[in-house]
């Protein structure tokens, strides 16, 4: 199978992506209850899309594709509060966060639809881990070549997303000590880690039809990789972030997201280098492990500081491109959390004062859902 | 000194708690063996071998006076009235009364289904009625049992029990009230037949707001300590029993109504192990054995068709009330059908009710009684199996126990 022909797109149009936990009222723990809400959303009139995930315990809110805050804070809110409202109908919570603090993998069904049983018997009990909840960011661009640049240039950043998103230190009972554990699930999937160094979509072709014919891969779909090109929407796909805790930040890291992609093709403007991968997997373990306190080290001037500087400057150097983009609210959530902490802090915080994760998924659930 | 000073007498004198003792191990040990070889839930074999020794069947224990398994039947199913109405949210009711209707019209067509059929064949009234209330009741022991040990969980889980409770208020209230009907019918004044439904209503709530009020603040003291926690829990639940008898209130109401208080009023969701502990689930199994060794089936000789009539009405009625609002009520078809079937089960609390209507009129416990009394042994050995195949076919229960 041949790849696809890139689409066109607005370029700086953006679609988000996100996983949320399907939660029982009576312990917080997680339900196989995606079909129930799906039938019961499937009547009411929203905007986007909501689906089905891998395990029968998460379900997927689509954004329509969106250009500025406002309009996609309002149609995440729509869509919120559609799930939010069959939740309570049917008796089950609905949270954001990226792992459920407790939930044990085993104990997880897969969804009944053929793509979500191929995969549970390809990759065995790793399907089931996966239950996890992430946001996936799309950024529209122009062409292909465009979006392999952007692509690249973006992966430079991948730390100050994970940091800004984090939200799951606790996995299976416990605290990890990472900010972002969620990523380590991902990081067990062959194809994950990040695209190959090319630059013109030709090459991107030659090197998928070589990847096919060895049989590895089938679709695009089967690269878990932390940015991937989606031809078919004619975007690039940002996958790393973890699902926060509320939608109003989901929607300010996408806008943050898209400032920064303007600013790289608008005003940036110098190539990308291979060596810029050098720092890549040091760069990104530390933004998981430490959060915003995590080391960044600059591939090109090689300078460290920490991924909280490295997002300040990045701020005052897409203020302009935010202002055009009408985006300097978001610009302000993501200041907050620079100043107020990620998911994960917020977490931690509340788990010191409640003692129990029970506890902590009902106060997580309600943070979500809060009309 | 005599060879009978110290060695024992042939034949042996034997106390009947050395044949319970035994039948413990054996129950048990037929219940693991119908869930390795056939799959079927526990409670069938203490039900059945409680049944098949006991003095209805082939008699191997004598039969035992009501009185000395009362005190272990009270407790458990104080416990797991208890353990039932804390698992249930009522604020669910709030937010989609399609369940409450549900709850009604099931409740509601099982009483007038019965009624109907028992007064076209010519039964009393009175009768028909306090056996057609009985009949509401789904057993909770059987349920919060089923669905601990198949750890399932879902809407037809939740729904399941969320109905049983209110279906055993709803049973427990029509069954005074119509018990009081029949007094009236004997020839009491017009003011004791309200006030004495009245009464129960009121004290119960009043016996149940204070045991959840007390509860909840020796939880706070003692926290999760489980050991010390279920000790002083047992010693409650009992005294609220006796408290209740006393009072000539109903613990089944009491306990139940104890548990919903303690979850509608709590801010977070507390989660106890099963039976609150392993002392609570021997009793559980003790309970279930005692049931099979009290379980009469010569009700079957005498009516044997109004027997599955009575079966057969009573599960038309319940699954197509459920069905019938289904829909509406944000479930599938299956899931529809599901819950309709798991709210087959009688066991503790019918046997309870009808005990309680038996001491008071002799002539229905000749009669009707055994009727029901056979309609009870039929459903606590099939209405497990009907329970754990519904939440299996709702795919509720995990998927390696499929295997």
């Amino acid at each position: 199978m041949s790849l696809m022909p890139f689409a066109s797109s607005r370029p700086l149009s953006m679609g988000v992506e996100l996983e949320l936990q399907l939660l029982s009222c009576n312990d917080y723990n997680l339900v196989s209850s995606a079909p129930d809400i799906l039938r019961r959303v499937s009547k009411r009139a929203h905007p986007g899309e909501i689906k089905p995930e891998m395990t029968r315990s998460m379900i997927e809110i689509n954004t329509s594709v969106q250009h500025e805050y406002s309009g996609l804070v309002n149609e995440l809110h729509a869509l919120r509060d559609v799930v939010s409202d069959a939740g309570r109908f049917l008796n089950i919570a609905v949270a954001g966060g990226g792992t459920h603090p407790f939930q044990h993998w085993s104990e997880q069904k897969i969804f009944d639809a053929p793509r979500f049983h191929y995969l549970s018997e390809l990759y065995g009990y790793l399907a089931k881990q996966f239950t996890i909840f992430g946001q996936h960011v799309h950024v529209g661009c122009p062409g292909p070549d465009e979006a392999l640049h952007l692509m690249h240039m973006l992966s430079r950043y991948i730390p100050h997303f994970i940091a800004l998103s984090a939200s799951s230190p606790f996995v299976q009972g416990h605290d990890t000590g990472f900010a972002s554990a969620r990523l380590n699930s991902v990081f067990s999937f062959p194809l994950s880690g990040r695209a190959p160094f090319v630059l013109r979509w030709e090459d991107f072709e030659k090197f998928f039809s070589k990847m096919t014919s060895t049989g590895v891969v089938e679709s695009m779909k089967d690269f878990y990789w932390d940015i991937r090109p989606k031809p078919e929407f004619g975007t690039i796909e940002v996958r790393v972030c973890d699902t926060p805790l509320t939608v109003e930040i989901a929607a300010a890291i996408a806008c943050y997201i898209q400032a920064m992609s303007r600013y790289i093709m608008v005003e940036q403007r110098i190539a990308p280098e291979e060596d810029d991968y050098l720092v890549y997997t040091f760069n990104r373990f530390q933004a998981c492990r430490f959060g915003l306190e995590g080391v960044f080290i600059d591939p090109r001037t090689h300078e460290q500081r920490s991924i909280r500087e490295d997002i300040t400057d990045m701020l005052s150097r897409i203020a302009d491109h935010a202002r055009e983009l009408r985006a300097t609210e978001a610009m302000e959530r993501i200041r907050e959390i620079l100043i107020n902490g990620n998911g994960t802090t917020w977490l931690r915080k509340t788990y010191s004062r409640e003692h129990n994760l029970g506890d902590v998924m009902q106060l997580q659930a309600e943070l979500w859902m809060r009309a | 000194m005599t060879w009978s000073d110290y060695l024992p007498i042939w034949p042996l004198a034997i106390t009947p708690a050395l044949w319970i003792a035994l039948t413990l191990v054996v129950a048990v040990l037929v219940g693991e063996a119908l869930v390795r070889h056939l799959r079927l839930p526990r409670i069938v074999g203490y039900v059945g071998v409680g049944l098949l020794l006991g003095p209805h069947a082939f008699g191997l224990i004598p039969e035992l006076p009501l009185t000395e398994w009362r005190l272990v039947i009270d407790l458990a199913l104080g416990i797991l009235l208890f353990e039932l109405g804390s698992k249930v949210n009522l604020h669910w009711l709030k937010t989609n009364r399609w369940i409450a209707g549900a709850s009604l019209l099931e409740a509601a067509a099982t009483f007038f289904l019965v009624f109907a059929l028992l007064v076209w064949m010519d039964t009393p009234g009175a009768t028909a009625a306090v056996v057609a209330a009985i009949l509401i009741a789904t057993s909770p022991a059987i349920v919060v049992r089923t669905i601990t040990e198949s750890r399932a969980q879902g809407q037809v889980t939740d729904r399941l029990l969320l109905m049983t409770a209110l279906n055993c208020i709803y049973a427990v209230i029509l069954h005074k009230l119509t018990v009081a009907a029949m007094h009236g019918a004997a020839g009491t004044s017009a003011l004791h037949t309200i006030l004495q439904p009245l009464y129960l209503i009121g004290g119960s709530a009043l016996l149940a707001w204070l045991f959840g009020f007390t509860f909840e603040r020796i939880h706070h003291y003692l926290g999760h300590h489980e050991e010390t926690f279920s000790f002083i829990l047992f010693g409650m639940i009992a005294f609220a029993t006796i408290m209740a008898s006393t009072l000539k209130l109903s613990p089944v109401l009491v306990l139940l109504a104890a548990g919903l208080i303690t979850r509608y009023h709590r801010q977070r969701p507390r989660t106890f192990p099963p039976h609150f502990g392993s002392a609570g689930a021997v009793l559980v199994v003790l309970m279930f054995i005692g049931n099979g060794l009290a379980g009469n089936l010569s009700g079957l000789r005498e009516s044997f068709l109004l027997v599955w009539l009575l079966i057969g009405v009573r599960a038309v009625a319940k699954i197509s009330s459920v069905l019938a609002l289904a829909h509406h009520s944000g479930l599938s078809l299956r899931q529809g059908t599901a819950l309709g079937v798991a709210l087959m089960p009688m066991s503790s609390v019918t046997l309870l009710l009808t005990l309680e209507t038996s001491a008071t009129f002799p002539s229905f416990a000749s009669g009707f009684g055994l009727t029901l009394m056979s309609c009870i042994v039929i459903l606590e050995l099939i209405g497990p199996i009907l329970v754990q195949v519904s939440l299996r076919r709702a795919g509720e229960t995990p998927e390696t126990s499929q295997r």
